[in-house]
């Protein structure tokens, strides 16, 4: 028996700092002295103007952007703004999700809070109901697209592996009529990465 | 909270079916309850592991369960078919009393193989109507599904994908606090004390 | 760009997620020297009167982006250690109490020690359960089926001595009959393959 709880975003998940890596456009509405080449590579000035717009991580945005005196008035990444929102309208199991946006879920509910027209909240939630069934059928080996799991972003491809491990144990179980006991996980993958090694020298 | 087949199958082997020794014994005391007396040839209720046990070393003869016939299957895999809902199947375990009892005792039990071929019918005619079911819970506004004569088997089939994918639709349904109060996972700039000789300490 | 060695070491950790890559001292290191200097600036303008640059400019912006850098630095160092943590756990429970050579080598001394603990504590708590020197919590992970099973040998182990005393010689390719419970650990460090008909 496995307490899997399902993906929550933490202090330590690495997920979650990964996501909040992604860069989001913005404006600086005050002046930031001498950080101009620290924040942008290509700045002329020590400092950062007022109207400077850069793209930054949304780690950052969150201290700046929020608050009494903001720094930065903060826009929606490019994949949550209308176009892109039509087009995930129109059929979202059609889109690439991991090239349109590897965080696309993660990165949309940070970047929603930035959004007065609740829009970017519609979109994710639309979307995964669309995708779920697409997601479930690969889990359960239905699907006979076997590049279908490149397209998914990082949330779908977590609740893929979950499906999939379990949906395995499954087939296994209905396949066999004993119960062998197997070497663990860790120790067949270390093992096979220590093959690939030798054979390498 | 998924669970490993093994593991359900373990909690099914507890059932009771029916089986024809060939030896003697008294009451045998087991921490799980008596079981026995045996008398050769007069049929005796045993757990089924019990049962798989003394077939595979040839201590008994395996008397299959009433619905275990072709027949009978048959009737149930048509009801199934027709029904939009779950019928309740005449066992709680039904797959893996077939497992079991078709694996160690195809000998003892007549159309072994038909038997075989109508369970795993209703067996996939039931696990797709799961999935339709929870595709449509998972799009719709609804925020239940009828799940009512699911075996424990189908119902852990669905784990944990879809209390997860559930888990994620409630993340992004639930608002974030407005801009303007503080977030759990960092302090902002303006909250922190850079003076703390100025605030007294609690204990 | 602020964080962007932490940012590194986080990606270091998601590449490699269920092996342990070789603790990498220098860039936490070097992390920690940013955190640093970061203070530091931060005290230095805090300090000038009213905050304000000898332009008039207020500093409060800069200094919290570094204060932000700070925190997100700190953020990366301690989910690093974290999740390294938590893989050495579950290896005690994959692995048993001794980790392979390869792995060993790439824990920083502090890991090692922290594994040789945990190892220790669980020990001592297995032994205290129930009477009779206690009870072996890493075996039995599935539901066992029978008290004995056939097993083959993967690897030329050598000696191998049953808990009756009795020695077995184990070579490559030989199959045993043995007592369920003797076998589970060998089979889990991948020495056994259980063989079903």
């Amino acid at each position: 028996m496995h307490l899997q709880s399902a993906y929550m975003p933490n202090y330590f998940a690495i997920d979650d700092i990964l996501a909040t890596q992604e860069r989001t456009p913005c404006k600086f509405i005050v002046n930031v002295p001498t950080l101009g080449v620290k924040l942008n590579p290509s700045a002329e000035g020590d400092d950062i103007q007022v109207g400077t717009t850069l793209e930054l991580p949304m780690w950052l945005v969150q201290q700046l952007g929020r608050g009494r005196q903001p720094v930065v008035s903060v826009d929606l990444p490019q994949m949550y703004k209308e176009a892109y929102r039509e087009v995930l309208k129109a059929d979202p199991r059609a889109v690439n999700l991991h090239k349109f946006g590897l965080y696309f879920y993660e990165l949309g509910s940070y970047a929603k809070e930035f959004d007065n027209q609740r829009e970017v909240n519609d979109i994710l939630i639309h979307t995964f109901k669309g995708r779920f069934r697409k997601i479930m059928d690969l889990a359960d080996n239905i699907s006979s697209d076997s590049t279908a799991q490149d397209s998914l972003d990082v949330l779908e491809r977590r609740l893929y592996t979950d499906g999939h491990r379990s949906r395995s144990k499954l087939n296994a179980w209905l396949v066999e009529s004993g119960v062998p006991l197997e070497a663990a996980n860790m120790v067949i993958n270390h093992r096979k990465r220590k093959r690939v090694d030798i054979e390498d020298i | 909270m998924a669970m490993d087949p093994e593991e359900v199958e373990f909690l099914a082997e507890k059932k009771l079916v029916s089986i024809i020794p060939t030896f003697n014994s008294n009451v045998i005391h087991l921490i799980s309850g008596d079981i026995g007396p045996f008398r050769a040839s007069l049929p005796v209720n045993v757990p089924l592991w019990i049962a798989v046990n003394l077939k595979q070393q040839q201590k008994c003869k395996i008397q299959p369960p009433d619905w275990m016939d072709v027949d009978r299957l048959q009737e149930l895999k048509e009801e199934e078919k027709m029904s939009r809902t779950f019928i309740k199947m005449p066992s709680e375990h039904y797959m893996i009393e077939a497992k079991l009892l078709l694996g160690c005792a195809s000998d003892d039990i007549p159309r072994a193989d038909e038997i075989r071929t109508v369970i795993k019918d209703i067996w996939d005619i039931r696990m797709s109507k799961i999935r339709s079911s929870v595709d449509v819970l998972v799009k719709g506004a609804g925020t239940y599904a009828a799940v009512d004569n699911l075996t424990l088997m189908e119902i852990n089939s669905i784990r944990p994908l879809l209390p997860h994918a559930l888990d994620q639709l409630y993340r992004m349904r639930k608002t974030r606090k407005s801009a303007g109060t503080q977030s759990q996972n960092s302090s902002t700039f303006l909250s922190m004390n850079v003076n703390s000789k100025n605030t007294p300490s609690k204990s | 760009m602020f964080c962007d060695k932490a940012h590194t070491l986080i990606k270091e950790l998601d590449r490699n997620r269920d092996i342990l890559p070789p603790y990498n001292n220098d860039l936490v290191n070097e992390i920690g020297k940013e955190i640093t200097t970061l203070i530091e600036q931060n005290q230095i303008d805090a300090q000038t009167n009213e905050t304000r640059n000898s332009e008039g400019v207020s500093l409060m912006p800069t200094i919290r982006v570094r204060h932000a850098a700070i925190h997100r630095n700190l953020r990366c160092i301690l989910a690093y250690h974290y999740n390294r943590l938590n893989s050495l756990r579950t290896m005690r429970w994959e692995f048993g109490s001794i980790l392979p050579v390869e792995i060993k080598v790439n824990l920083s001394t502090a890991e090692s020690n922290w594994f040789a603990k945990y190892s220790s504590t669980l020990a001592k708590y297995m032994r205290s359960l129930g009477e009779d020197g206690g009870v072996n919590l890493a075996v039995d992970m599935k539901p066992p089926k029978a008290l004995y099973i056939e097993v083959r040998c993967m690897v030329d182990y050598g000696r191998f001595e049953l808990s009756d005393g009795s020695v077995l010689l184990l070579k490559k390719n030989s199959r045993h009959y043995l007592p369920r419970c003797e076998c589970e650990e060998l089979i889990r460090q991948g020495v056994f393959q259980h063989i079903v008909n």
